[in-house]
């Protein structure tokens, strides 16, 4: 035999091509110097500028907790996205679940209408709506034909015209979420269920239903932090009373031009959001996109 | 070495692996391996998953970068080679066909890329490459349109047309049905005679290794566990680790109680005696250590009879039997355990489940090998 | 419940739904050919007067074009920086690496407002206020991560061995790169800008305060032609949107068939 393992002395290791090594940090740089440039540059000046309208002071911070105007303004967006959250989840996981179950061209039909609203401008989508529910609209025409009403009811500038535009607008994407955890549930778990006894329903609840549980939490936090920052549908369908936090931002910076408590109330919006997104990430690695971190 | 090796080692690569290592975070993939391929073999690295296996062929490739130790091709350190430049040909385990260029674009790639042949040479180099492989009526079909077999030979037709001293084979076979794999086995082999070409051929397929290679490198939790050539292999495996991943095996653990020139005498049991030739592996007096004892290697008698009676053999019941075309398998409960026997189908009708029998063996066909469960050491134990 | 009578329940839940989702373009997009003075649906009759209206409308036209190079540019821009970092993302072992993905996805889960204010306020010292180019520039931030996504997800799906069976034949790494990976990965390159595009071509905060004076894009229009006025325009220029939308939605399903026959 002419092979053998061999216990020689080490070879000094020659140096790494360095390029290869630099290569990452080449790769990633143009990305992330625009993105520090202009997005978390202009972030860090928004907030800068929320503590400096005379010098540097916290007022608009003070104006913003105890005013009972932001309080008020808060506590509506906070509780519109819940519900916008919660029915947009109610309504996804039916169609997420029937996409899951049908296959071929039936799966395609679904996901063809699931995704032609989603490529339709949010302001086209919530105007839409405008047209569907005022006096003269056709729900309210087919109301009184049918005899239901007698007066147009008044669907429009109302928590209920918000919602339904609302959620028209995050059903989309809450459906893509939600399909895709289906999607990653193993069939065969179902079909183990019913081959030891349970039922199509009891293999759905006891089975199907709680391992689809994650991809729906993960799915409530990033619908719920998109529904925080809401601005074209609240203000079109909403009365004043539906009034979001985006909305007060806008008018604070655009028509009354106070740019220190449009960034201090812009700031605080910010932090919610990041914790709730920071929250996300810890339990749904936004790492999982590349494979893991170990590839 | 073989003899179709020594024939065409003009052409081949000869490959050293000096001391290499690499780690993924805290886990070494290849942990201060060290080999000598030489010019024209057919070297298989053999190893479960995990092993280091396919790391240790990426690092010859140069897809990997080892964390230290060097390679050399040649005599030539490849270490500032990149991957393009090392003039190596490689079948991958997927094939990793061009999806978009046809059976001879992809046949034609290494050509086009490194060699500086005229359009008209390298055509009849592709036409050649095929014909070796038997393709020559598909060369204008996309690779969608083969059976696996038939990309595993456009593969190897691709990785042999530049006429690479070195071919690197990461598991080419794994996805092919037993049928076809075995006939892929016996034509790589023959192409490996007549393009003299050095060969080192990742597989996990303990077979596939033996029958292929003219030496076996077995990994284990990244290291060399075993170098040899099969038969050295299956029949002087320097330790439990490589004798149980090379074909079937029994091991009992037993206590060294004498030592003479002619073997050692093992207590495996209360006042149960068993013997074991010498090997290269050397115990002495009041060791631990395995005795293994192949199921072919074992004849099983009716109990009572006269034959193998004695140190080589054993006495139990029979517990299972098991019919598996050409043999019968055997399992018979001894006082130590369950020894599996593999009996011939003439013999194994004679059997039946519950019946007391004595199990013997020839005397050479017991060997010692270390107890631990560190195979490392086992392979060290070898080398010395 | 018998399994049939819960396959038609959620069946007919599902149709429901979709009727929902789907009721809201129907209306905007029957409307635009509405041949009547007013925003009433059904429509009275079948006219294009309020297309020829917009064609004929030089402001509606340039806005058009200020959305298309903003969203173009964008596209670009975000294409160009996003596919190297999803290289680097999906290829290397990096350290921080979640850190560094969150960073580049942020910009999805920032409310719009707070992009908004945060970008004018840093644009009026540089003079990038009321520049396409400005506004470009912005939108990328936020449209990267749409080419990020794509892009990774189909480097992850995309044969490796590919590129490494070109290199080991001979093939430079940077000639595998562009002639192997690249080709293999541009399904997933096309939709992440195509994606990017419509991002910015419905962006509207950024857009108000950038380019809310002259030289607005579609967007901005329509927004303030929701709020004054009541004439079915807005809904031809919506549908035109849509059109544009349906439009690009078809190239994406053609280039994603396009990628499952590439790995076929």
């Amino acid at each position: 035999m002419t092979i053998t393992a061999q216990p020689e002395t080490a070879a000094p290791r020659a140096p790494v091509l360095t390029l290869q090594r630099m290569m990452p940090a080449l790769l990633l740089m143009p990305c992330l110097a625009w993105i520090s440039f202009f997005f978390l540059l202009p972030l860090a000046l928004m907030c800068w500028r929320s503590l400096t309208a005379e010098g540097f002071s916290l007022a608009a911070y003070s104006t913003l907790f105890t005013s009972a105007l932001y309080a008020k303004v808060m506590l509506t967006t906070v509780k519109t996205a819940s519900i916008a959250t919660v029915l947009a989840l109610s309504l996804a996981y039916p169609l997420a679940y029937a996409l899951t179950l049908s296959g071929g061209k039936l799966r395609a039909l679904i996901l063809v209408f699931v995704l032609i609203p989603y490529w339709v401008d949010i302001i086209v989508r919530s105007f839409s709506w405008l047209i569907l529910l005022g006096d003269n609209g056709i729900i309210n025409k087919m109301l009184m034909t049918l005899g239901v009403v007698h007066t147009p009811l008044e669907l429009l500038y109302n928590p209920f015209s918000v919602l339904v535009g609302m959620v028209q607008i995050l059903l989309p994407l809450t459906t893509v979420i939600l399909f895709g955890a289906m999607l990653r549930i193993d069939r065969t778990l179902i079909a183990a269920a019913k081959i030891h006894g349970a039922g199509g329903w009891q293999a759905f609840r006891t089975v199907f239903f709680p391992l689809s549980l994650p991809g729906v939490y993960g799915a409530a936090l990033l619908v719920f932090v998109l529904s925080l920052g809401f601005y074209v549908t609240p203000a079109l369908l909403g009365s004043p009373r539906e009034t979001m936090i985006a909305q007060t931002i806008m008018v604070e910076a655009n028509q009354l031009l106070d740019w220190e408590q449009a960034s201090a109330a812009g700031f605080v919006l910010l932090v919610i959001t990041t914790l709730i997104a920071a929250i996300y990430n810890r339990y749904f690695s936004l790492d999982r996109l590349w494979g893991g971190s170990d590839t | 070495m073989d003899q179709s090796a020594a024939t065409t080692r003009t052409s081949g690569a000869q490959v050293r692996l000096r001391k290499l290592s690499k780690t993924y975070g805290t886990t070494a993939a290849v942990d201060d391996i060290s080999l000598d391929v030489p010019a024209g073999v057919f070297v298989s690295l053999l190893g479960p998953s995990g092993s280091g296996k396919t790391t240790t062929l990426n690092l010859i490739a140069g897809f990997l970068t080892p964390d230290s130790g060097d390679i050399l091709i040649d005599d030539r350190s490849v270490a500032e080679v990149p991957p393009h430049r090392r003039n190596i040909g490689m079948v991958f385990q997927s094939y990793s066909l061009f999806p978009h260029m046809t059976v001879a674009d992809n046949v034609g790639f290494p050509l086009r890329m490194r060699s500086k042949l005229t359009r008209d040479e390298a055509r009849k180099r592709i036409a050649e490459m095929l014909a070796l492989v038997q393709l020559s009526h598909l060369e204008t079909r996309y690779p969608r349109q083969l059976s696996g077999g038939q990309q595993q030979r456009v593969a190897m037709a691709r990785a042999l047309v530049s006429r690479p001293r070195l071919l690197l084979m990461d598991e080419p076979l794994g996805a092919l049905d037993r049928k076809l794999r075995e006939q892929m086995q016996a034509e790589i082999r023959h192409i490996h005679r007549s393009v003299g070409t050095t060969v080192v051929y990742v597989t996990h397929d303990q077979s596939e290794a033996l029958t292929m290679s003219d030496v076996v490198v077995v990994m284990h939790h990244a290291r060399i566990a075993q170098i040899g050539t099969p038969r050295q292999l299956y029949e002087a495996p320097a330790s439990a680790f490589v004798a149980d991943f090379l074909g079937d095996s029994n091991l009992l653990p037993g206590t060294i109680a004498a030592v003479d020139e002619s073997g050692y005498a093992v207590k495996i049991g209360n006042g149960v005696f068993v013997h074991a030739a010498q090997s290269q592996l050397k115990f002495s007096a009041g060791e631990r250590a395995y005795i293994l004892i192949r199921p072919e290697d074992m004849t099983v008698h009716p109990a009572g009879s006269a034959q193998g009676d004695g140190p080589q053999s054993l006495a139990g019941d029979v517990t299972e039997l098991s019919y598996h075309g050409d043999v019968f398998w055997l399992s018979v409960a001894v006082g130590q355990g369950l020894l599996k026997v593999k009996v011939a189908r003439e013999q194994g009708g004679a059997f039946e489940t519950g019946r007391p029998v004595r199990v013997s063996w020839s005397p050479n066909a017991a060997r010692l090998l270390p107890l631990a469960d560190d195979d490392l050491r086992a392979g060290e134990r070898a080398r010395s | 419940m018998s399994a049939a009578a819960a396959r038609i329940g959620l069946g007919a839940a599902v149709t429901v739904i979709l009727a929902y989702l789907i009721f809201p373009v129907v209306v905007v997009l029957a409307i635009s050919f509405s041949s009547g003075n007013f925003l009433s649906f059904p429509p009275p009759g079948f006219s294009l007067r309020w297309y020829q209206a917009i064609a004929g409308d030089p402001e509606w036209v340039s806005a058009l074009f200020v959305t298309l190079k903003v969203g173009s540019l964008a596209a670009l821009l975000a294409t160009l920086l996003g596919v190297p970092a999803a290289f680097a993302l999906v290829r290397y072992v990096i350290p921080a690496k979640a850190l560094l993905s969150a960073l580049i996805l942020c910009a999805l889960v920032t409310p719009p407002v707070v992009t908004a204010i945060s970008t004018y306020l840093f644009f009026v010292p540089l003079g990038l206020v009321n520049t396409i180019v400005g506004l470009a520039c912005a939108h990328a931030v936020s449209g990267m991560p749409f080419v990020v996504i794509n892009t990774a997800a189909s480097l992850r799906s995309a044969d490796r061995n590919l590129e490494r069976a070109a290199i080991i034949h001979g093939a430079p790494p940077l000639w595998a790169i562009i002639r192997i990976t690249l080709p293999i990965v541009s399904p997933g390159i096309i939709i992440g800008a195509i994606l990017a595009f419509v991002h910015s071509a419905h962006e509207l905060l950024i857009a108000t305060f950038l380019l809310g004076g002259v030289g607005k894009p579609v967007a901005v229009k329509i927004w303030s032609g929701v709020q004054a006025t009541s004439d079915p325009t807005i809904a031809a220029a919506s549908a035109i949107l849509i059109g544009l939308a349906i439009l690009t939605f078809a190239s994406v399903a053609a280039a994603q068939s396009l990628a499952r026959r590439r790995s076929a």
